[in-house]
């Protein structure tokens, strides 16, 4: 029966082909596998040598054909090694076709379209699922780190978070710095909500002339992913689990109690008046680390079935993702459930693909500042005291002792301001829970065989809730020690509308947001003779709808979490409501793209898009076209480079103009606030609030970001497909980027502006280069290697905007400055310059206000005796230069084996754990107290216990480091019960090692806001560290 | 079955084309939470862009550096807190230190300036708005003008010549232009402001005639126009809206909020939602472990010497919260505090260290009225009633009469009493400027006063914003 179906579909596939039985002689039969998987190979050209008699292999891997027995059969196929067989006397030819390793037959994805990489004219990277199963994260764009040139992943390992995506250098200052994701055809705005082993490959689109089919937000890069299919054959089940132990990778030695005693003495030596020393061998010496930390276990089950028939593709899967973090309490849940159909209809003229994602997370989040305060906190503070409450950095000032016990006529005192890291850690009680569903549905129809129309439609709707508890008077009680319930009760009585006495809070967020996207294109393909060309014409309109946040907050509900809700919370006190909707954003696209080669030598592709963005409404010019041109020569296909021993050899050049429009409505507008907000008053007896409003900054005339850049390009494999490479040259820049501007600080506005205010521009080289063979039928191995370099600059700036700060401390001090030739808010600080060694030297020179010996010395850069901001110099970039990757693979018989390492160079980290605050009374590293000054001629490099808090070159620290990635090893036992199912296991060590000059946790810090260059990037502060992760994991396949 | 084919090709590309003509439409999208700013009429009263004026007064920057450069810097207060703990710039402010870097001055000065700017803009919108209440539409830029000439005192007072904001951001005005300018804004404002009593319940806190009146008293007490000075405090005194507390220790409590001495005060209140003074009273709490706040801004040894010599035990014990002692609200401070002494004139009792206090931050009262009353008089040579007033402050903490007698005693006498009368009422530091005392107070407070010191420097910030605006010289 299924036989018939498949003659009876036949001529739907080889419609182009001429007649099956057109030649007299016998009916060969056959099948065709793949290799290495055994697995039924569809859609194989088979044709007969000299002959234009060919076919098409059925769903089944299997065909019939007309040949005499001295006749050739040629095997084609996409991806796979060509093959020739004599028929002989064989009727039934069994073939298996190697799969190719040379990485130019692979077909990417270009947007609207794919290609073979053969043929691009710009520079576009991929990466596969087998790549990115073997680097298990939530989010697969972790599993590009290191693979791809030009591209620099920041990894974020707090549970649930996201990886920062720097694509050829950073080309914009305020806000949309991410590169565009694309999702099966849809742009969202980030993909964790998508199971890793969901997706078939990961397209990153780095140049101009291939981004620019995604003009509007391009400008970053653009990453297309492509979510896994149903195949034509029998239904596959698949299962893929793993479990893993987290653990820190690099954990920096505190100093132990009496260290710290010594550091704390030896500071208030210096700076107190009345400091009476800390007593040595006190009771407890808490490793707060230990205390904080706990191992993270990371588990992960993916089930999958998938198949397809001639009417029917389908591919379902299910995946739990469990993420135990590695502070007690904190944890992730994800739930993802995936459905991608493709139904088929008149002999394949017509394809409905559906897909849908519906992604449940469960977050309890623990606060990151638990770190830093585990960083800070003395070690002469316990976890709890023998009363229960817990430890608090308090001792007693006559007799030394890190005691809340104080005897007549004794003084207390406070040896910093820090939390109790276990306690703060204990406190928070922060529960957000996220629904995502995102669906797809597209027509394909074949209009004629070289003119293909597509309509799709995509959608997601989000929702998010949040849930805070905060155990105020828990909190009132753990201060000190001594408190009593009692007088919490008696205060409150006393001051029944003060919060301060409430006994807790509980807040409730809601957030809900929709945007779809409608996109319609004609795909032309045709060849006539040598030329080929390829054209796409289309549409697109996109909007994120009105969403809306509401936001309640009541005190005092029960303390048990099951009575969390508003409605029983105490009417003492008013309860708060806030709700808003969002404005919504709008889009308008419409593009066009040829492609044309001759005779797969010469290459041209034209790109054109214009697009209209809701965000220019002040302006009400919402339109800009971005164009893009590419062309290549593939000189290999010449005649005269026959025999020269080079199997490939491309080169490329490209040009193209990019957008990016990813800023808040451009609106002059009235601010308000509807809390506790300084346009905000009380009047009257009763002192009842009344709502002010005062107006924004005006809006500017704003246009489009737009980025220029010019590419250049050589692709090639040599000895026989072994070695393989590519180097890329490209130009960047933002021509008019938009700057978040703080108003003159006499001039009568506070709020921020956008304006057009500077030139940005990206240089730099990528090379990759990756040499595979495979020795014999059980050894085959791959090494490859990428380097890229990115030289950021900001050409040119308003005078006006020139020197805007950044990368505040949170403690009064600034360490960035946007300026004039240098990078992107580079590191802008006083120069240290030693130490000053004794009073007389202080006395000669120009010394900081309080300066005493042991304090780091500066250099007064402008000559006039006065350390001061003018004395500020740049001190380079928290950009890496240099990014590089390094991966190696081999297989032997049934054992896989893959190293991976990753590493950057030409970067700065700023200390901050170390540089911020320097309370006497805060701890510091063994290492920092090891070098400290303790008295003149000890150290000239690094300052004594006493010192100030200026931010200056001192803290600054090379960023650069070397990471292996990924260790794996894995062996297969094919062939289970039936020549399909295998089972493969295999052990994992992410982050395994780490070579690296830095002294903090980690030299990879994001920064808050996703890594806005002018806040917290390369600041060590608050940071979840770097973890090491050993996984044992297997994939089951039927 | 070609032609159909074409057919629907042609359809097809139509329709994608066919989109095009409500493109601009379909991109107007209709702003929600942003109110844009065509449309304040449809959301917002004049009233409320007037109220936000006030609501500077609320903002971080009336506790941290307010105190830094109103009270640290002068011989009433130091840092405090702990030694290790500098508060950013506050150590190098406390030790006269400071540079055009110091966070602080910049603080204020731009937010001085945003104050500015939001009474200037309610003033414009108010006038181009028709209201029908003559009288409220008056008192509404009346409130303005009060607020905007409060706010250009203070920058005049620190930085001298400033830029007249609606004038030119860069040129800074003589000190006298700016002075002209205040004085009109406050002559314009007694015009239109109702008197105290005047107002509807619910306005309590509101500018008044009387603050207007005596805020242009104390204008023309730094400018020495004693004749005007003296008038306006006479006027304010004989207005029948205000009268002393009998009571000095209750002037900084919440009981005598906005209350019979009150002329013009910060509002602030505690509760959900809790909005007050950014912090003040946390900053000034007491530190350590039996304390609640931040210890910043503490007196000094040479206050409370200054109060001790004068046997002046009421304010003494009503501005300064010693460490051990049970406040009069029955909180223990306790032993476990770090610095010896405190503020209690930002000490909050029903909020202690919370974030938002419900402390009114006094402004003006009648208490220093009849100081700038006494100052005057005696300038303009009328010793007898200057004495009068004097004592009047005396009396009521159970001082003896001064025993003054001649102009130069009873000048000096008046800045004594001032001192101690107002201390921690963020006042010192431009009273010794503008009675040039500076030099040798801060000399005695163990500080050295250079001439650079009786400005404040103009911010390294707007100096990088504007760098042909004139700095002030010395920094």
């Amino acid at each position: 029966m299924r036989k018939l179906f498949t003659l009876l579909l036949l001529p739907a596939f080889c419609h182009i082909n001429v007649s099956v039985y057109a030649q007299s002689g016998k009916v060969i039969t056959g099948k065709i596998t793949a290799k290495s998987s055994n697995a039924v190979l569809s859609g194989v050209t088979i044709s007969v040598k000299g002959t234009n008699v060919a076919t098409q292999s059925d769903a089944n891997g299997e065909f019939k054909i007309a040949a005499d027995p001295n006749q050739v059969l040629i095997f084609r196929y996409i991806g796979y090694d060509g093959k020739e067989v004599t028929i002989g006397q064989q009727n039934n030819v069994i073939v298996n076709l190697a799969e190719q390793n040379t990485a130019l037959d692979e077909i990417v994805v270009i947007g609207y379209g794919t290609a073979k990489k053969a043929d691009l004219t710009g520079a576009i990277s991929r990466v596969t699922a087998g790549d990115i199963v073997k680097q298990p994260a939530l989010n697969a764009v972790q599993s590009v780190q290191g693979k791809i040139a030009g591209v620099n992943i920041i990894a974020n390992e707090a549970p649930g978070s996201a990886p920062t995506v720097i694509i050829r250098g950073l080309g914009t200052a305020s806000g949309g710095r991410e590169p565009l994701y694309i999702v099966d055809g849809f742009p969202v705005d980030n993909i964790t909500n998508i199971n890793s082993a969901d997706i078939v490959s990961m397209d990153v689109l780095k140049d101009a002339s291939s981004a620019s089919i995604y003009g509007l937000r391009a400008a970053n890069g653009v990453i297309l992913v492509t979510t896994k299919q149903g195949k034509a054959g029998r239904a596959q089940i698949t299962y893929d689990g793993y479990v893993g132990a987290k653990g820190i990778l690099n954990r920096v030695k505190m100093a132990d109690a009496n260290e710290y005693v010594t550091h704390f003495n030896e500071n208030q030596a210096v700076v107190a008046k009345d400091g009476i020393p800390l007593a040595l061998n006190q009771k407890n010496n808490t490793d707060w680390f230990k205390e904080l930390l706990q191992t993270g276990i990371v588990t992960n089950n993916v089930v999958s079935v998938s198949g397809g028939s001639d009417a029917v593709d389908y591919f379902f899967s299910y995946n739990n993702f469990t993420e135990k973090g590695i502070t007690d309490g904190s944890r992730y849940v994800r739930n993802t459930i995936r459905n991608n159909n493709t139904y088929k209809f008149f002999d394949n003229k017509l394809k409905l693909s559906q897909t849908l994602n519906v992604s449940f997370s469960n977050d309890r989040t623990k606060p990151l500042s638990a770190f830093d305060a585990a960083y800070r906190q003395s070690p002469l503070v316990p976890v709890q005291y023998e009363n229960g409450r817990y430890g608090r950095p308090i001792y007693n000032k006559t007799t030394g002792e890190a005691t809340y016990i104080l005897g007549a006529g004794q003084a207390g005192g406070k040896l910093n301001d820090t939390g109790n890291p276990v306690y703060e850690n204990k406190m928070q009680e922060q529960y957000n829970k996220n629904l995502s569903i995102q669906g797809g549905l597209q027509a394909e129809y074949q209009i004629f065989s070289d003119l293909k129309f597509t309509s799709r439609l995509g959608v997601t709707k989000f929702f998010s809730q949040n849930r805070g508890f905060n155990d105020i008077k828990d909190r009132y009680l753990n201060e000190d020690p001594l408190r009593t319930s009692a007088e919490f009760e008696e205060l409150k009585a006393k001051n029944p509308k003060s919060l301060t006495y409430a006994n807790n809070s509980l807040n409730l967020a809601k957030t809900e947001t929709f945007r779809w996207a409608w996109e319609n294109f004609l795909s032309y393909q045709k060849r006539f003779g040598k030329h080929n060309l390829d054209a796409t014409l289309g549409t697109s309109r996109e909007k994120v709808e009105i969403g809306n946040m509401s936001d309640l907050t009541g005190y005092d509900v029960p303390n048990k979490s099951q009575y969390w809700n508003i409605d029983l919370a105490s009417l003492n006190y008013d309860k708060t409501v806030i709700q808003t909707s969002y404005t919504p954003t709008a889009l308008v696209s419409y593009f066009a793209r040829a492609q044309y080669n001759y005779d797969s030598k010469y290459y041209l592709t034209a790109t054109v898009r214009r697009d209209g963005s809701s965000k220019f409404k002040a302006s009400g010019e919402f339109f800009d076209i971005f164009p893009s041109f590419g062309a290549g020569w593939t000189v290999s296909n010449e005649s005269f480079m026959q025999g020269s021993g080079i199997d490939f050899l491309k080169v490329r050049a490209n040009w193209g103009k990019l957008g990016n429009q990813k800023i808040p409505l451009n609106v002059s507008q009235v601010l308000s606030s509807p809390g506790s907000a300084n346009y905000n008053y009380v009047f009257g007896p009763e002192q009842d609030l009344v709502l002010g409003v005062a107006y924004g900054s005006p809006a500017r005339n704003l246009r489009w970001e737009v980025t220029e850049e010019t590419g250049l390009g050589l692709d090639f494999t040599l000895l026989s497909n072994r070695l393989s490479g590519n180097v890329d040259y490209y130009n960047k820049t933002n021509t008019n980027a938009i700057l978040e501007v703080k108003p003159l600080l006499n001039s009568p506005f506070s709020q921020k502006y956008f304006d057009h205010g500077g030139k940005i521009s990206n240089q730099g080289v990528e090379i990759g280069l990756n040499w595979t063979d495979q020795i014999n039928e059980n050894l085959s191995y791959s090494i490859g290697g990428n380097y890229s370099y990115n030289k950021n600059t900001l050409k040119e700036v308003k005078p006006a905007y020139d020197g805007a700060i950044g990368g505040s401390l949170n403690n009064g001090q600034i360490t960035k400055q946007l300026k004039k030739g240098q990078p992107l808010y580079a590191w802008y600080m006083l120069e240290s310059d030693g130490v000053w060694q004794t009073e007389a030297e202080i006395a000669d020179g120009v010394a900081t206000t309080g300066a005493k010996p042991g304090y780091l010395k500066y250099k007064d850069q402008n000559g006039d005796g006065v350390i001061d901001d003018n004395d500020k110099v740049f001190h380079g970039s928290y950009l890496p230069s240099s990014t590089f990757g390094l991966n190696l693979s081999v297989n032997y018989k049934k054992w896989d084996f893959t190293a991976q390492g990753y590493g950057v160079a030409g970067n700065k980290i700023y200390n901050g754990l170390k540089g911020t605050r320097v309370n006497g009374g805060e701890n510091i590293t063994k290492e920092t107290f090891d070098n400290r000054w303790t008295g003149a001629g000890t150290s000239n490099t690094h300052p004594g216990a006493a010192h100030d808090a200026l931010a200056s070159s001192y803290y600054l620290e090379s960023g650069a480091y070397f990471r292996i990635n990924n260790l794996t090893l894995g062996y297969t036992i094919p062939k289970l019960y039936n020549s399909t199912s295998k089972i493969r296991m295999y052990l994992t060590a992410q982050n395994p090692f780490m070579f690296t000059k830095y002294t903090g946790f980690s030299p990879e810090i994001t920064g808050t806001n996703a890594g806005a260059p002018g806040e917290t990037a390369g600041i060590e502060l608050s940071a979840y560290p770097t973890t090491r992760n050993f996984i044992f994991g297997v994939n089951v396949s039927f | 079955m070609k032609f159909n084919k074409l057919h629907i090709a042609l359809i097809l590309t139509a329709g994608l084309s066919m989109s095009a003509c409500k493109d601009s439409s379909f991109l107007d999208v209709p702003s929600q939470e942003i109110v844009e700013e065509g449309d304040k009429d449809q959301v917002y009263t004049p009233e409320s862009f007037v109220n936000s004026v006030y609501g500077m007064f609320t903002d971080w920057n009336y506790s941290f550096s307010y105190v830094a450069i109103t009270d640290m810097l002068s011989d009433n207060a130091d840092k405090g807190s702990s030694p290790t703990d500098p508060g950013g710039d506050k150590q190098e402010i406390d030790n006269l230190a400071y540079t055009s870097s110091s966070g602080s001055f910049g603080a204020l000065w731009s937010h001085w300036y945003k104050a500015i700017g939001r009474a200037t803009q309610s003033i414009a919108l108010t006038e181009s708005t028709e209201i029908a209440d003559a009288a409220y539409k008056n008192r509404l830029i009346g409130e303005a003008k009060f607020l905007r000439a409060l706010n250009y005192f203070y920058l005049v007072r620190g930085w001298g010549d400033v830029p007249i904001q609606d004038q030119d951001l860069i040129i800074r005005a003589p000190k006298a232009d700016v002075y002209a300018y205040i004085i009109k804004d406050l002559k314009e404002a007694i015009e239109v402001l109702p008197l105290k009593s005047a107002y509807e319940s619910k306005d309590l806190g509101r500018a008044t005639k009387g603050a207007a009146q005596a805020l242009l008293s104390k204008v023309y007490l730094y400018n020495q126009n004693w004749n005007e000075a003296y008038t306006l405090a006479k006027e304010v005194i004989n207005s029948g809206q205000y009268g002393l507390e009998s009571k000095y220790e209750v002037l900084w409590r919440a009981s005598s909020e906005n209350g019979t001495e009150s002329i013009f005060e910060f509002q602030a209140r505690g509760e959900a939602i809790a909005h007050g003074v950014q912090q003040y009273s946390e900053v000034q709490g007491a530190r350590g472990v039996t304390g609640w706040g931040w210890g910043f801004n503490t007196p000094s040894q040479n206050l409370l010497n200054a109060f001790n010599a004068e046997q002046d035990n009421i304010r003494r014990d009503a501005t300064i919260i010693f460490r051990g002692e049970t406040l009069w609200d029955g909180r223990v401070v306790g032993t476990g505090v770090e610095n010896p002494m405190y503020n209690e004139k930002a000490y909050s009792s029903a909020n202690a260290g919370a974030g938002d206090g419900d402390k009114n931050v006094r402004y003006l009262r009648l208490g220093e009225v009849y100081l700038i009353l006494a100052e005057a008089a005696n300038e303009m040579g009328n010793t007898a009633e200057a004495t009068t007033a004097l004592n009047t402050i005396r009396t009521r903490v159970k001082l003896p009469n001064t025993t003054a007698t001649n102009q130069t005693d009873l000048r000096k006498a008046i800045w004594k009493e001032r001192r101690l009368e107002l201390a921690f009422e963020h006042d010192r530091w431009f009273d010794l400027v503008r009675t040039k005392q500076a030099p040798e107070a801060m000399k005695a407070d163990g500080k050295t006063f250079q001439e650079k010191h009786y400005l404040f420097p103009i911010p390294y910030e707007q100096l990088t914003q504007t760098p042909d605006m004139v700095k002030n010289p010395g920094y």
